[in-house]
């Protein structure tokens, strides 16, 4: 492996392994897309084969077929303890992107996820996030308390110096942790190719398009693209000018909305 | 393909153009996609902003752009010809000492943003001894706002010279100093052309040409701490350690402190293989014969160079808001992945991080956001080291009930 992907593993390693030390109800969140792939892969890594905490699938219903298949595939393959989150009381009364994009991701993702970790009682969540991917999650450390109504504080986080991730003793009800915070969208592709990771394959392109970042059906578009194999995709990356999220509606209904919905407990 | 990686942070006075500065060497070196810029070119329509901001591509926060001012640290990576760095922005008003330590301690180099129009201000002082107390000893300064002076050599030379004096005092030495105008791009990225009395390189091309990456600590002895312990499916204990410097290697024999176990390395393992030796930066599991019950704290090394069981140590400590320490205050510090308890034997001096000065000798108390050095007794057993021995044992953080409240240096160790 290239050097600067193994300190970028290393880091990560690290910083898994600190939340299971300090954490005592941990899980990782995976969507089925290429980050938190690569984040559950860490995961593993970090435990020797066997991750030893849930991961957690929110389950919109909204999704692509094809996240379904992967995700039920890979959980066999790989044999870990997949929980769904799925806020049936929202889809029973028919919450859909058309009544509201904001409000749609909020109930769908964010109350689902909050039903769960209130009933499983969860103390610290793994998440994929990256900093190149928006400037709101630029904002991020690598834990990030939220308390019981899931609200960030980003005006006031705790500080986090060099590689002395503090679990703090009170004022927060979980635990964000952020192991691949540092990377960016071409590292995760690199480490996918080198360690040969499975990828879903709406990833690839197909007559002309490809998704880029993946979504629930209604909200997210693909990009034009002929990029049908890993290498391809990275080479399409490097001399993009297109931002990686642009396919994706919730972030750029109105200035601002992931802004809010971050701070309203959205990952 | 794989630039050697720098992060950079970026200090100064409030408004004199941090976040312009990094808006500007983020938009030529062409690290923000052309969507991006137009859609924040449509925001700016929309909220009624007519003239196109720089700081934009960098506050994302809707507060911080209506307000015009930077709340929280921030990173992006951009790219020279050299290396690829990572921008650390850090906000310059309330509660700044905690951001930007929290952006400071990632960084391998910092550049210092001074205002030509204004010159050397509080916070151009308390950052510059900030980040040299957080031992970041690679600086470049940037003389900002040339063009508000009219692009005179005389206020560049004016501004250098004074703060010279200042950089000098800290211990900093032939520091570059870039006459820049951030707002109109001289001399960032490109060769002013209304500065031709300077000869000097442009920013962009000095960093690239003085700043050095961070190396691993190979050739040190060997520290690291340990993370956890697994059990392995054969029912073997697996020692989880972080390599902090030196080599660890199969066969040796390895000690861990405070409790002094000793055992030989019989395996290293990674996912799916096993290793021979571990660098700095490794999280690695390690089986080591006939050893039991270590616990997450401890310092691994060789018996040849071990860490001394410290009873007393001086500190140089940075309190961020919303704590004080008294006398004779009972504390937990975190150093590697160790909590220990400590006692505050006497606190030795209050300085005044922006006059450079010690304000006060032996005082009672220490208060929020004050700086001063801090004689600690141990109530248990601790490793810690000389930052200037080792810096990855010799800082540690002060807990309080939100994580970390202070940060501190440790300059000297009594066994």
């Amino acid at each position: 492996m290239e050097n600067y992907l193994q300190e970028l593993e290393k880091k990560s390693i690290a910083i898994i392994r600190e939340a299971k030390a300090q954490f005592k109800n941990l899980a990782v969140l995976w969507s089925t897309g290429k980050d938190s792939t690569a984040a559950l892969w860490l995961c593993k890594k970090a435990f020797f084969g066997k991750i030893p905490f849930p991961v957690i699938h929110i389950d919109t219903s909204y999704k692509f077929p094809e996240i379904y298949a992967f995700r039920d595939k890979i959980a066999k393959e790989w044999g870990f303890n997949l929980i769904i989150a799925k806020n049936e009381k929202a889809l029973k009364e028919g919450l859909s992107p058309e009544k509201g994009r904001l409000k749609c991701c909020t109930e769908l993702k964010t109350e689902a996820l909050k039903n769960l970790i209130k009933e499983r009682k969860f103390d610290a969540l793994i998440l994929a996030i990256r900093r190149d991917e928006h400037g709101i999650r630029a904002k991020e450390r690598y834990y990030s308390p939220r308390d019981e109504n899931f609200h960030w504080n980003y005006k006031d986080q705790p500080a986090e110096l060099w590689d002395l991730y503090v679990k703090p003793s009170e004022d927060y009800s979980h635990m964000r942790v952020h192991p691949i915070l540092h990377w960016t969208e071409l590292d995760v592709w690199r480490y996918v190719k080198e360690e040969g990771l499975p990828i879903n394959p709406l990833y690839f392109a197909k007559d002309g398009k490809r998704y880029r970042s993946l979504g629930c059906m209604p909200c997210t578009v693909p990009i034009p693209s002929t990029a049908s194999t890993i290498d391809e995709i990275i080479k399409e990356i490097e001399t993009s000018k297109i931002p990686e999220r642009a396919g994706r509606a919730q972030d750029k209904e109105k200035a601002y909305m992931m802004q809010k919905l971050r701070s309203l407990g959205y990952m | 393909m794989s630039m050697p990686r720098v992060n950079l942070v970026v200090v100064g006075h409030k408004d004199h153009g941090k976040s312009t500065l990094i808006g500007r060497l983020l938009y030529d070196s062409e690290a923000i996609p052309e969507q991006k810029l137009e859609e924040i070119r449509t925001e700016l329509k929309q909220t009624g902003k007519t003239k196109f901001e720089f700081a934009f591509l960098l506050d994302s926060l809707e507060e911080e752009r209506k307000g015009g001012l930077t709340i929280d640290i921030m990173q992006t990576p951009f790219k020279s010809k050299k290396y690829l760095y990572t921008i650390i922005d850090c906000p310059g008003h309330k509660e700044f000492i905690k951001k930007m330590l929290t952006g400071a301690s990632q960084a391998d180099a910092a550049v210092l943003v001074v205002s030509a129009k204004e010159g050397i201000q509080n916070q151009t002082r308390q950052h510059t001894f900030l980040i040299k107390t957080l031992g970041i000893e690679q600086l470049v300064v940037a003389i900002n706002k040339m063009d508000e002076v009219a692009y005179k050599e005389d206020k560049y030379q004016e501004t250098c010279k004074e703060l010279e004096q200042v950089l000098r005092s800290l211990g900093y030495h032939d520091v570059p100093m870039i006459p820049v105008s951030a707002m109109k791009g001289d001399n960032v990225f490109k060769k002013s052309e209304k500065m031709q009395w300077y000869k000097g390189l442009t920013l962009i091309d000095t960093l690239d040409k003085n700043i050095i990456p961070h190396t691993l600590p190979i050739n040190k002895p060997l520290r690291g701490v340990v993370q956890d312990v697994y059990q392995s499916e054969d029912n073997q204990e697996i020692v989880v350690c972080k390599i902090e410097t030196g080599t660890l290697e199969v066969g040796k024999e390895v000690v861990f402190n405070p409790s002094g176990k000793k055992g030989f390395l019989k395996k290293l393992l990674a996912f799916g293989s096993s290793k021979e030796k571990a660098e700095p930066g490794d999280s690695v599991g390690l089986i080591v014969d006939e050893i039991t019950a270590v616990e997450r704290g401890e310092v691994l090394s060789y018996p040849e160079n071990q860490p001394g069981k410290v009873k007393k140590f001086v500190a140089e400590v940075i309190l961020f808001s919303g704590i004080k320490i008294e006398n004779g205050d009972e504390l937990i510090i975190r150093y590697g992945t160790a909590e220990k308890k400590c006692k505050v034997e006497k606190i030795i001096s209050e300085i005044d991080p922006v006059n450079l000065t010690v304000r006060l000798k032996n005082p009672e108390v220490l208060k929020e956001e004050g700086v001063g050095e801090i004689e600690f007794l141990a109530l248990e057993p601790i490793c810690v080291e000389k930052y200037s021995d080792f810096p990855e044992l010799g800082r540690f953080v002060i807990k309080g009930k939100r994580g970390t409240a202070a940060a501190g240096i440790v300059l000297e160790v009594r066994n």
